[in-house]
């Protein structure tokens, strides 16, 4: 699945997108987890704050939604347009 | 209609353009979002506005589609741009068509809100010697 990073997450990921295939990233919860891991700083952002905002090809998610190879996930901090 | 763009945009065509598709609009609301040079009390110097420009369309066109549920309308704009933008210059139009102003009014307000709540775009702004990435709070929204 493809993952992209948007704003100052950027700075923590140092790339904007990745692709992953891991059989362990099945759902959203799976998903952070493999984050967290592999980007110790993002985990605070993630867990503690919780201010990063997660969606599914487009879409806001707040639950723990099934993942598939196909899906597109962005990650990214609270918005500022306007 | 949405326009996710790095062009500036003049708001008489913008508006011109779409008055001339209908002849039924008796009200026209705008809004104009603008770089401003203070921020927090900090000399702005500039921004960069990045963008998600898939899912901002996305988001854009169903805050659109609410508000034609909530209000009569006959049209909608939005114009977001991205880039690096300097003071006073501007970064968003909002403009509602409708037949009265209330519909128009009132419907242009619930877009900026929404916009400033969902739409994904992000803005770092850049003082003397320093820069930040901002975030919209309910005091900005």
């Amino acid at each position: 699945m493809k993952i992209r990073y948007f704003a100052w997450l950027k700075n923590i990921t140092n790339t904007d997108s990745e692709e992953f295939n891991e059989p362990s990233i099945r759902d959203v919860d799976s998903l952070k987890i493999f984050l967290c891991n592999k980007y110790p700083k993002l985990d605070p952002y993630i867990n503690k704050e919780k201010i990063v905002r997660i969606a599914i090809n487009l879409e806001y998610t707040t639950t723990n939604d099934k993942l598939s190879f196909s899906d597109e996930v962005a990650l990214f901090p609270p918005v500022s347009g306007g | 209609m949405i326009k996710i763009q790095k062009e500036d945009f003049n708001l008489e065509n913008e508006i011109s353009f779409i008055k001339s598709q209908h002849s039924n609009i008796g009200a026209v609301s705008t809004f104009v979002g603008y770089v401003r040079n203070i921020n927090d009390k900090k000399n702005v110097t500039s921004i960069d506005l990045e963008v998600y420009p898939e899912m901002a369309e996305k988001s854009l066109l169903e805050i659109c589609d609410q508000a034609k549920k909530n209000w009569k309308l006959i049209d909608i704009l939005v114009i977001h741009r991205f880039g690096a933008l300097n003071v006073n210059q501007k970064i968003v139009l909002v403009a509602t068509f409708a037949i009265h102003r209330h519909d128009s009014m009132a419907a242009c307000n619930y877009i900026m809100d929404y916009l400033k709540q969902d739409a994904p775009f992000w803005k770092k702004e850049y003082y003397d010697n320093d820069y930040k990435w901002l975030q919209n709070t309910t005091k900005t929204i």
